[in-house]
């Protein structure tokens, strides 16, 4: 018999406390990171991007939705507004892939004194969030130049330019300023940070109470799709005959290739479903549904 | 190798501190500053999204043309303006550069013009909005239009803590440096004295996230004593809050003149979609 797990749950003022302090914190190291130069190689840019290893470790640490949201706000507030570098709506679209990998981050840790769990998590949030931010780009391209095809090699260096800057914020200093850091502080500040906002730190292995919906796993899925359906999609555009294939008799029947793929999408989603529905079973039969 | 040793002597708090207090606070003296916040944000929202959708040249060009207007109105600063032109530059060209690397021609240069100008509109619209509301006018115009307040908390508390937070994590950095060594010789490219800053600052991070979990309960605290979280929720305090807010004759005329004059352009527009190139 499996007892019934004790949810993480917070009051209206601790959830206040770790929002202010990861917004006054984050909000900080971005003003440093504006004024930090870059080294730039030509296109590429060697530059100390964030400081990514803040917002991961409170999301670690705390509850990772206000820690992420906090650092989101305080990005925006420190680094933009008072800089007077605001950039408007460009901004909502930072807030909401930053604090989405930050939060992901978060829930991916169970217990923040397994270093391999903490690593891992770090990278995967420093990773979708330059995924997310690089696909967001070169879609701006693709919506702003009207005939994309008709400027050779347009996408492509679009595609290039984004690629290796992913590259670099990824390796450069996702690894520097995200998984080392994170690595060194999440395991020392366990069990001392949380008593001085007056609250027990997370036991291992235990559940929070909201956004059980937005599961790491449905993250980083949507992620890898995202990146599949993008490669597939330049592939088509710039015509690259790579592992190119005609079904026999494609050119003819057109209409029942539309159908046949509209039901492989339904199979994919029908499994998807299922997948979750038994892991939700699973979770209740253990005795820690939470909504 | 001096350009290396000036920016390290850029990261110094005092500068960013006396950054900050030259950007604050000096902006409702112009014209688009004593606009209602509700009228700019509004106006503002237009142009951030609607030249993402137009590629008529004529229309694009006519409303580069009343946002350059607009950004001399609201006297933005000229450093501003002149990052915003470099980083046009920079990333139009490389991408245009690229382009012929792939097999483009000299073809490829009028999409791209068209993108350099949707582009600008956006970024000038964004700098004459956002350099002609003050921080509190800004907090207050986004909550009437129904942003959460802890936004506008934040905006306030970040301008107060700030001093704070930067004279506390100077300290720090100093008794670091105190205890540490300095890398004796520079390096290639000073990558040595580079690597070693950047180790610090992160370090200082521990001992300032501690201190700042303090005080971020104090603060929350006292806030709880004042009746935060009740005000925040209630309505009527929220509109006694904003009732200073009010849309008067020059808003009115404002709004018209530049419905106007889109209802112009884009007759213009429709008309000779190609006036330019």
């Amino acid at each position: 018999m499996s007892t019934l797990k004790t949810r993480y749950t917070l009051t209206q003022s601790q959830k206040m406390m770790i929002f202010v302090l990861s917004m006054s914190l984050y909000g900080l190291s971005n003003m440093f990171t504006e004024l930090i130069p870059s080294v730039q190689l030509g296109p590429i840019e060697l530059s100390v991007e964030y400081f990514a290893f803040i917002p991961l470790t409170l999301c670690m640490l705390f509850h990772p939705l206000y820690a992420a949201v906090g650092a989101a706000v305080g990005e925006i507030i420190f680094g933009e507004l008072m800089l007077g570098q605001f950039g408007g709506l460009g901004e909502l679209e930072k807030f909401i892939t930053f604090s989405l990998a930050m939060y992901t981050a978060g829930r991916m840790v169970s217990d923040p004194k397994n270093r391999r769990q903490v690593g891992i998590a770090a990278i995967t949030g420093v990773a979708i969030h330059q995924f997310f931010s690089s696909v967001i780009d070169i879609v701006k391209v693709w919506v702003g130049v009207e005939e994309l095809e008709a400027v050779q090699g347009l996408a492509e260096s679009v595609v290039l330019i984004e690629g290796v800057s992913f590259l670099n914020d990824v390796l450069f200093s996702g690894i520097l300023f995200a998984l080392l850091p994170t690595l060194y502080l999440v395991p020392r500040l366990y069990g001392k940070i949380e008593p001085l906002l007056g609250m027990k730190p997370r036991e291992r292995n235990m559940q929070y109470a909201t956004g059980a919906w937005l599961s790491p796993k449905l993250v980083i899925v949507g992620t890898l799709l995202a990146a599949v359906a993008l490669g597939a999609e330049l592939m088509s555009e710039s015509g690259w005959s790579f592992g190119e294939f005609e079904l026999p008799g494609a050119e003819s029947n057109e209409g029942s290739l539309i159908w046949i793929s509209i039901a492989a999408a339904a199979l994919v989603a029908a499994a998807i479903i299922l997948i979750l529905r038994r892991s939700a079973r699973r979770r209740q039969e253990a005795g820690q549904l939470d909504g | 190798m001096e350009a290396v040793k000036r920016a390290l002597d850029k990261i110094s708090v005092e500068r960013i501190k006396l950054e900050l207090l030259g950007n604050a606070y000096n902006s409702s003296s112009t014209v688009l500053g004593r606009l209602d916040p509700r009228t700019l944000l509004i106006w503002y929202l237009f142009f951030a999204i609607v030249p993402w959708f137009m590629h008529n040249r004529t229309i694009l060009l006519g409303m580069f043309i009343l946002m350059a207007v607009c950004t001399v109105l609201a006297r933005a600063s000229t450093f501003i303006i002149f990052i915003l032109c470099l980083g046009l530059i920079t990333q139009v060209g490389w991408m245009f550069l690229l382009s012929l690397f792939f097999g483009g021609g000299g073809e490829s240069v009028l999409p791209m013009l068209t993108l350099t100008l949707k582009l600008s509109v956006i970024s000038l619209a964004s700098i004459t909005v956002f350099s002609s509301l003050d921080p509190e006018r800004l907090s207050d115009g986004l909550s009437a239009l129904g942003v959460p307040d802890a936004f506008a908390f934040s905006l306030s508390y970040g301008y107060r803590i700030l001093p704070t937070l930067l004279e506390e994590f100077h300290q720090i950095l100093l008794s670091f440096r105190l205890r540490g060594l300095r890398p004796q010789k520079n390096g290639m490219l000073y990558w040595r004295t580079a690597a070693y800053y950047l180790r610090i600052i992160v370090l200082v991070f521990y001992p300032l996230m501690l201190n700042t979990a303090k005080r971020s309960r104090t603060t929350v605290e006292a806030l709880e004593t004042r009746g935060y979280n009740y005000a925040v929720n209630n309505p009527q305090v929220k509109k006694l809050k904003l009732s200073y807010l009010s849309l008067k004759p020059r808003d009115w005329m404002f709004a018209g003149v530049t419905a106007l004059y889109l209802i112009a352009l884009f007759t213009l527009g429709t008309a000779f979609p190609e006036l330019i190139y």
